[in-house]
């Protein structure tokens, strides 16, 4: 069933809307490997700084231009949204005869103007490339509306954002093999981010509520920190060690549960120990900054893992990060 | 006290039967003491007595993972520690020192469990300290009946409000 406005169209634009409407999915070669590109997006947009989300979402969108083997389209990252009476303008695409086409997407809301949840602003980029889709991929000659359209925009988002299919869904955390193949320097700001995003959601928050727990068995937002500390203290000593040896073996040390219980997290004062991780991953920047790229390949053993360079441990951090900071969310939303 | 070298000429079995007593002793040392005096200072750059015992539950740990090391490994470079820093990174002072105590004697069960299954050429195994230089395991045992002795006194003089 057409929508209303189909009635309308000429003949030939008719043509264009039953072809447009025919087609319900666009399948992208390797979705995974964008993966880190959706989970940077993620982590730029809680920063709320528009030259942060602005560079993030070029890298997504030239990364599925490249993937659908299309001609790249400009972007522009913008803050609040225009609005009148018809609403809010969320994304635009304009082709102009003689330039390269354009996305245009907005990250705050008109009136409050909040930042605009992850979701949403990923819906209104995918809706934005879906435009592009149809002029570049599907060679409709112009992009309508119509339920096929939604439909593709759907298929794009549950390629890119597959954990938003399930009812349990979790924010875009990437794995540590994902983050991989993203750039070092990409993922040094991610981890120079971290501090200011815990920051972020701690503020204001009572001590009570930092110390809740939001199941027997889950830590508390505190218990994440003193987590994280610890943590970075231990993986930056792995790669200390690294550095220090040929190929040494990496020992894990007691489970993160029982660092838990044993130095008495929930004793722990949780804004001490966001000082002590600030501090702690300063100097795990300062070590891994200095680095040559021959160092960069050096490596360890690790029981469970394998062979771990020190690249790949900057990217096991970056998990790490972005799966901790998530879990600190939903302690603090008592999930 | 006896020295790291005096302990160095006593038996591997009577050096592990000193290793084995220190969570009783530590215990016995802060029994009845209410936190307030655990966590009391005696000198402000002197550790109290639950700073001492989360001490030796970190160390315990650190022991136990270089042991994983030297076993795994031939003449690993071990890296420094910052005990001080280690003190007030993982908040000692707010710590229960009776739990600390608990955790320091799961730790220490762990690493005698290693020490006592070495065979004659794996006591020769070790490791560069970055102060001390190589040392086996042999010397570490030494190292920390010493370091026992050294922190239970410690302890002991703290609970007595001296540094």
């Amino acid at each position: 069933m057409p929508f209303a406005y189909y009635d309308r169209l000429t003949k030939a634009q008719k043509e264009i809307y039953r072809r447009s409407d025919g087609i319900t999915e666009v399948r992208l070669p390797r979705p995974a490997e964008l993966h880190p590109l959706v989970g940077s997006l993620d982590v730029a947009l809680r920063t709320e700084k528009r030259d942060d989300t602005q560079r993030a979402t070029e890298r997504l969108i030239r990364g599925l231009t490249d993937a659908l083997a299309i001609p790249p389209v400009k972007v522009e990252v913008l803050a609040a949204r225009p609005h009148a009476k018809w609403g809010e303008l969320h994304g635009l695409y304009t082709v102009e005869r003689g330039k390269p086409p354009t996305i245009q997407l907005w990250m705050r809301t008109a009136k409050q103007k909040r930042v605009v949840a992850f979701r949403t602003y990923m819906r209104t980029l995918l809706h934005e490339v879906g435009h592009h889709v149809d002029y570049a991929l599907l060679r409709l000659p112009d992009s309508f509306h119509t339920e096929g359209f939604y439909k593709r925009e759907s298929s794009l988002f549950y390629q890119l954002v597959p954990d938003a299919a399930r009812p349990d869904a979790k924010p875009a955390v990437t794995s540590a093999e994902d983050w991989a193949r993203v750039p070092i320097d990409e993922r040094l700001a991610r981890l120079e981010r971290t501090p200011n995003d815990l920051a972020r959601l701690m503020r204001g928050q009572s001590d009570a509520a930092l110390s809740r727990r939001p199941a027997t068995e889950a830590w508390s937002a505190k218990e994440v920190v003193c987590h994280l500390r610890d943590a970075e203290e231990h993986l930056s000593g792995w790669m200390a060690l690294i550095l220090a040896n040929d190929d040494p073996v990496l020992i894990e040390a007691g489970a993160a549960a029982r660092w838990a219980e044993d130095r008495q997290y929930a004793r722990q004062h949780a804004g001490a120990a966001w000082d002590a991780f600030g501090r702690r991953r300063d100097e795990t920047l300062t070590l891994l900054r200095a680095l040559t790229p021959r160092q960069w390949q050096w490596s360890g053993r690790h029981a469970r893992r394998g062979r771990m360079t020190v690249d790949f441990l900057l990217s096991l951090m970056a998990w790490h990060d972005d799966d901790h900071v998530a879990q600190l969310r939903r302690a603090l939303r008592g999930e | 006290m006896p020295s790291m070298e005096e302990y160095a000429k006593q038996s591997l079995s009577d050096r592990r039967n000193r290793l084995d007593r220190t969570p009783d002793e530590l215990a016995a040392a802060i029994s009845g003491q209410p936190a307030a005096t655990l966590a009391k200072r005696p000198a402000e750059k002197s550790w109290a007595a639950v700073e001492v015992v989360c001490h030796l539950r970190d160390a315990e740990e650190a022991f136990h993972a270089r042991f994983q090391m030297f076993l795994a490994m031939d003449d690993v470079q071990l890296l420094p520690a910052d005990a001080d820093r280690m003190a007030i990174d993982r908040q000692y002072l707010r710590c229960d020192a009776r739990e600390a105590v608990a955790a320091f004697g799961r730790w220490r069960a762990e690493t005698l469990q290693i020490l006592r299954k070495l065979t004659p050429e794996q006591w020769k195994r070790g490791g560069t300290h970055p102060q001390r230089g190589r040392m086996t395991f042999d010397d570490f045992l030494s190292l920390m009946c010493w370091h026992d002795d050294n922190h239970l006194d410690q302890l002991r003089r703290a609970v007595a409000g001296q540094p």
